[in-house]
């Protein structure tokens, strides 16, 4: 029994140690019931190894970990029996069928035969695999499998859902139906520990962010907040009616302009100062005969905060690693067209 | 109270063993390794070693050396496979991240191992019963024995099973080369008391010595040491190598792997 109140998850000096590699060096963290949390960090930060250690796969080296109050690992049964653990390759048996599958997992999570083969049937209609109940899994496409996967873990009614890279790989309809499918979770009160590398779903999805980085826990807080606390990075986007590589001179020497990236048929001038930019945007197009279609300043994104906190460079994201419109939509703070 | 609970965790347990074996043994029952290395090689090596001799092998020698040589690399080769390949394509990930005990899942696996020996061992026993009419001289016995034996070779292949590697073939030629010598110190291709003492000593380690004896208790009524000291020590090589592989995953949690 999980005493009232206490946070869903709690860490305290978080320690692994792999030899001489400190993998993860005492981190803390707290999250709440019914949070959705976003575990980021670049390849190697520490990442897998905490959520390795928060789903008792892993000892820690030093510290604690508690689950709903369940003192990990003396109490790693009853832990366990609350979360839903969907991993980042998608572990199904691909020798049983959909229904299968299901039905297993609720033998393994002790759920009497009547409430497993409901809950399986429930899920298939959930999840869009009720004609496929009887295939067996290995006939399935990478979003089907993704979306069994997910299905499994829900099988018990968990109160903690561990996600790891959930939509990485799959075609937009199917990203698009977990990412619903995450906040309809949350909403019915399951708690969700997000691990991703794609920046804009933790934006999107998450109420508190945490970054690691070589270990520790550099910052963590609300996509706003991490927002705000690097504010002075801001960016002019501007795009001009000729195509790329019609010989745009480069705008990295006007007044202001910190670092300049092309991105398609246009710019993204790094500058702290976007009034002084502006202006001089404005008079580059005049002298150089150019048509402006497009002029946005834009606010710092995760991205940014991501790429900061890790130690590289803001602004050295590729073109293509981007979408300008979509980063123009969603965090624009004023924009005009021309 | 204390005692219903303990009853309760532990048919709860069984029945999630169960529930793993029952799944394996709908999902690998052909996969090819377990074909190969837990039908095709004892039948072989039996060939080779036994009916070539041709000295002296009466039929009811010649099954009781195959049914110890079937329980043997049927039973231990359950292990390696099943859970080598589930640790690769990271099913075996979920059921350590599900409420249950290491020793539960792992007494699952065991279980696995244990139905296709016993599956396996019984047809050359249909055979020498109906073909070559030999006589059990203790039905029960056999029966009980076979269960045993199968039970304590399948804690082996789930002990070689536990180590940490993602390959069938990495654990699966160490394991052979470790079962050949138990294989040849067990008393099946040289009687017992024909060995040289160095060998007879090794013998003693062998949990094939102990089932050969009893099988050969039980179908000719005679053996090389008493029958209960075989029954009772099979039961001790389970727990033994499960035991091991239960430290053994122990430690990859704690070190990673």
């Amino acid at each position: 029994m999980s005493p009232e109140g206490s946070p869903a998850i709690e860490a305290r000096g978080l320690t692994k140690r792999y030899g001489k590699l400190l993998a993860v060096d005492s981190i803390d963290f707290d999250i709440s019931d019914g949070e959705i949390f976003g575990f980021l960090g670049p390849n190697g930060a520490g990442k897998t190894t905490t959520v390795m250690m928060l789903t008792t796969f892993l000892e820690p080296t030093a510290g604690t970990i508690r689950i709903h109050g369940h003192d990990l690992p003396r109490e790693s049964l009853e832990a366990r029996a609350l979360m839903g653990i969907v991993p980042e390759e998608s572990n199904i048996y691909t020798e049983l069928t959909a229904e299968g599958n299901l039905r297993f997992a609720g033998k393994v999570y002790r759920m009497p035969r009547k409430a497993r083969k409901q809950r399986a049937r429930e899920l298939l209609e959930i999840f869009g695999l009720s004609d496929r109940a009887h295939v067996k899994a290995q006939e399935f496409s990478r979003g089907m499998r993704r979306r069994l996967t997910v299905a499994m873990a829900l099988i018990h009614n968990p109160k903690i859902l561990f996600l790891d890279e959930p939509i990485a790989g799959l075609d937009v309809q199917s990203a698009r139906y977990i990412k619903t499918l995450v906040r309809d979770l949350n909403e019915s009160g399951v708690t969700v520990f997000l691990t991703t590398h794609q920046i804009e779903v933790a934006s999107e999805l998450c109420h508190r962010v945490a970054i690691i980085d070589h270990g520790r826990i550099a910052t963590i807080g609300t996509p706003d907040e991490l927002k705000t606390s690097i504010e002075s990075v801001q960016t002019v986007a501007v795009t001009f009616d000729a195509p790329e590589g019609d010989g745009i001179p480069s705008l990295a020497g006007l007044p202001g302009v910190n670092h300049e990236v092309k991105s398609g048929n246009g710019r993204r001038l790094y500058t702290d100062s976007p009034a002084d930019v502006i202006p001089a945007v404005v008079n580059f197009s005049r002298e150089h005969g150019l048509r402006i279609i497009g002029l946005n300043t834009l606010g710092p994104s995760l991205e940014d905060v991501f790429l900061k906190i890790t130690g590289q460079e803001v602004g050295s994201v590729t073109a293509s690693s981007e979408g300008e419109g979509k980063r123009g939509g969603k965090r624009g703070k004023g924009g005009m067209a021309g | 109270m204390k005692r219903a609970n303990f009853w309760s965790r532990t048919v709860g347990g069984l029945s999630q063993a169960w529930a793993i074996a029952a799944k394996d043994l709908r999902t690998y029952y052909f996969n090819p390794p377990m074909v190969m290395f837990g039908l095709i090689m004892p039948v072989l090596l039996f060939f080779s070693f036994s009916v070539r001799r041709g000295v002296g092998l009466s039929p009811q020698t010649g099954i009781t050396h195959l049914m110890s040589m079937i329980l043997f690399f049927t039973a231990s080769t359950t292990g390696p496979v099943i859970l080598i390949l589930e640790r690769r394509t990271r099913t075996l990930d979920r059921l350590m991240t599900a409420p249950l005990s290491m020793g539960c899942l792992l007494f699952g696996k065991t279980l696995v191992g244990v139905v296709f020996a016993v599956v396996v061992a019984v047809i050359p026993l249909i055979i020498g019963l109906a073909v070559f009419h030999i006589n059990v001289h203790n039905p029960a016995l056999l029966v009980g024995v076979i269960i045993l034996s199968a039970m304590s070779f399948s804690a082996l292949g789930v002990w070689f099973g536990s180590f940490p590697a993602r390959s069938v073939g990495t654990v699966m030629m160490p394991s052979t080369l470790l079962r050949w010598p138990l294989l040849f110190v067990s008393g099946i291709f040289i009687p017992l008391e024909r060995m040289p003492v160095w060998a007879r000593i090794i013998s003693h380690i062998s949990p094939l010595t102990y089932a050969h004896d009893a099988v050969t208790h039980a179908v000719s009524g005679s053996g090389c040491q008493p029958a209960v000291l075989d029954v009772m020590l099979l039961p001790a090589f389970l727990i033994l190598f499960l035991f091991m592989a239960v430290r053994l995953y122990r430690r990859v949690r704690r070190l990673g792997y």
